[in-house]
């Protein structure tokens, strides 16, 4: 399949390129792509910088290691340093993470935006205030429930343990055209029912003349006094060889690579804020994975990834969710080797994968090590390793109310458990924190917003304070952590950014 | 598509020699038939090489030390890892993973890495009941014959040409009231 018009790969980039235009986005990912069609949509001259490659979707294939080499960064395999260290994984390609997300799309909690409001003093984010950016985004993406008919022996499962504790569980709300159940949403949507920006935002901007760049990473953000000037960077070769320099020239520059590299990009271009919240401020709602094990066949991956979200104990900050995972992660994770091992996976279809995620109270920092690049350092709290503890064993309630024989938890070292008495005799003693086994797909808040200066990255509207034509467009802009999934969040935020900045255009001079 | 193919990994000979026993080791003892190791190693080519350069460095040097290391491992009377018998190294590989400490954690990850790539193989997946391709054939042709006009109707509402298409002239989405369904979703 060729290219989309208006979209330039690496093998087609021979030399050095100069480029000019009214804003250039870094990033094609929620963020990013929404902006880029919006500001496209209404005549601004954009271009786009994606660091990873263009993979459309007749090119996805449930081939895990493949994908994680070719869709994300790192292999999948980002680690934030700490006790217990976090796995964490970020999207590199053309749409970003939402190429590999669940495809979970929740509109922020009122609670949360109430906070932003009442902490940071951030304008214009009530509910109110909101409702038409995330009717517009639902809109766009095609947001819904599942059919039936896709949703995977896992997810009843995991519904009937909830509902049999009598616990509060929502079907989730996805952003999907009628989608297949092919439980491919970590690997790219072989279908393209999962409406990524790969589908939507990014053919949206390029069909109203945006331009984007694949492989090319952006090394700084340059500047002309306090005034951003463009970006510089250069193309990205097979195996990750340098290639020829990017300079584009802007009128502004909009950030969205996610809170890990927009911050990295920041802080190696000599941007510093004020508040010195710049890097800091780092939420990850922490993940931890129970695998149960069922006398039934489950053949969890007959079926949508995620269906449902236990809500019953949001209020403690915690969300429970079954996600099924295919062999290649969950031999990862699975705290077994050799014979061991090949004998729990040969149990394959009949375990069903389920867990907590945690609204952190601690944060963490992302900084640029020399030799080394973004380095993500997070310490967990107490508070909130004790929550993930109490999350690892409501869950394991729930699998065992569902007809779970054993499972397996999510710390080091800790026995096969049985029932729930055993379960209850093992978290009797406190788990180290060191111990548990923790990964996390969500990460935010490392350019906060709040309207005060000295304790935010940005403005309300993600232009960075004291930086004139530098805008975010991100997770990154979250005051902290939202307790859901954050795509939604994102999408609307950056709606709602972009139509701010084309009613300032005239100023902005694009 | 138009991204760069994967290049053909290249490990060097004590990584690749470390890297076999270490699969040999942590992987079920079928990794030996049908050049599955080989493969694995392949995998595991691929996959350093779709990491950062530091990252890569640490992994490879974590293999060589572990490879070294087990000199001083009084069980195996001088021997580097990969000259283990397999119960010299398997207990050795026990023993460091029970240490909890940076070298235990730096084992972990290898062991996650190349047991990801082992079952990765399809004849792996097929031998625990993990075949996606046709099923997601078959559901994929399920959708379409259920839900083909939705769905056409949901990617127009939205003004969506399909990547390489050009733009059907469709108007913007509409903005539905909160709460109701989105284009495609009747």
């Amino acid at each position: 399949m060729s290219a989309p018009s208006g979209l330039t790969s690496q093998a087609e980039i021979t030399g050095d390129l100069k480029l000019e235009c009214g804003v250039v986005v870094v990033g094609s990912g929620a963020g990013g792509a929404t902006v880029a069609a919006e500001l496209a949509a209404a005549g601004v001259d954009v271009i786009v910088l994606e660091e990873g490659g263009y993979h459309p979707t007749g090119s996805f294939t449930a081939e895990a290691g493949r994908a994680l080499r070719t869709l994300y960064r790192d292999g999948g395999g980002g680690m934030a340093i700490g006790r217990p260290s976090v796995l964490f994984a970020e999207g590199r390609c053309v749409g970003g993470s939402t190429v590999v997300n669940g495809g979970m799309s929740w509109r922020t909690p009122t609670r949360v935006l109430d906070r932003w409001a009442g902490q940071e003093g951030v304008l214009a984010i009530s509910e109110n205030d909101l409702d038409p950016y995330f009717a517009r985004a639902e809109a766009l993406l095609s947001v819904g429930l599942q059919d039936p008919e896709t949703i995977g022996r896992d997810s009843e499962l995991f519904k009937a343990g909830a509902d049999a504790m009598g616990w509060n569980i929502a079907p989730n709300r996805r952003n999907q055209l009628h989608c297949a159940g092919t439980n491919s949403c970590t690997t790219g949507c072989p279908t393209g029912a999962k409406r990524s920006m790969l589908v939507t935002s990014v053919p949206r901007a390029l069909a109203r003349g945006a331009r984007l760049f694949a492989d090319c990473r952006v090394d700084r953000v340059t500047r002309s006094g306090a005034a951003v000037t463009g970006v510089t960077g250069h193309v990205v070769r097979p195996g990750g060889r340098k290639g020829p320099m990017i300079t584009v020239r802007a009128r502004c520059v909009i950030v969205a690579g996610g809170a890990i590299q927009t911050p990295a990009l920041l802080l190696r271009s000599g941007l510093r804020s004020a508040s010195g919240q710049l890097g800091r401020n780092l939420s990850l709602h922490p993940n931890a994975t129970v695998t149960a094990f069922f006398e039934e066949d489950v053949t969890g991956w007959h079926g949508v990834h995620q269906a449902f979200q236990i809500r019953e104990f949001a209020a403690e900050g915690l969300l429970l969710t079954a996600v099924n995972l295919t062999p290649t992660m969950l031999a990862a994770i699975l705290p077994a080797y050799g014979r061991q091992l090949g004998a729990l996976m040969a149990d394959y279809n009949r375990i069903v994968t389920a867990g907590p995620l945690v609204t952190d109270t601690g944060t963490g920092r992302v900084r640029n090590v020399p030799g080394v690049g973004p380095q993500v350092f997070y310490s967990l709290a107490d508070r909130d390793a004790a929550r993930v503890v109490r999350g690892v064993e409501l869950t394991a309630e729930a699998l065992f109310a569902a007809g779970a024989r054993r499972v397996l938890l999510p710390f080091d070292g800790a026995p096969e458990v049985h029932s729930l008495g055993e379960l209850r005799r093992l978290l009797a003693r406190p788990v180290p924190r060191r111990l548990i086994q923790l990964y996390s797909i969500h990460l935010m808040g490392t350019a906060r917003m709040s309207e005060d200066p000295r304790r935010g990255v940005t403005d309300s509207f993600g232009e960075f304070h004291g930086a004139g034509g530098l805008f975010v467009t991100d997770a990154s802009l979250f005051p902290g952590p939202i307790g859901i999934n954050p795509m939604e969040t994102v999408v609307a935020l950056a709606l709602r950014n972009a139509r701010r900045l084309v009613e300032r255009r005239d100023r902005l001079g694009i | 598509m138009t991204a760069a193919p994967e290049d053909d990994p290249r490990l060097s000979a004590v990584i690749r020699l470390a890297a076999r026993r270490f699969a040999e080791v942590v992987c079920p003892p079928e990794v030996r038939t049908d050049h599955r190791t080989e493969r694995v190693l392949r995998e595991f080519g691929l996959m350093l090489g779709a990491l950062p350069p530091a990252a890569r460095k640490a992994l490879s040097t974590a293999l060589i030390l572990l490879d070294q290391g087990a000199r001083v491992y009084p069980p195996s009377r001088g021997r580097r890892f990969a000259r283990l018998d397999d119960r010299t190294a398997e207990a050795y590989i026990r023993a460091l993973l029970g240490r909890r400490d940076a070298a235990a954690e730096m084992v972990q990850r290898l062991k996650c890495v190349v047991t990801m790539c082992y079952y990765d193989l399809p004849d792996v997946q097929r031998e625990i009941g993990y075949d996606p391709v046709p099923y997601i054939a078959a559901v994929s042709r399920r959708r379409l014959e259920a839900y083909g006009p939705q769905i056409r109707a949901g990617e127009a509402a939205a003004g969506l040409p399909e990547p390489g298409q050009p733009e059907a002239g469709q108007p913007e989405a509409g903005q539905p009231e909160a709460g109701q369904p989105g284009p495609g979703q009747p």
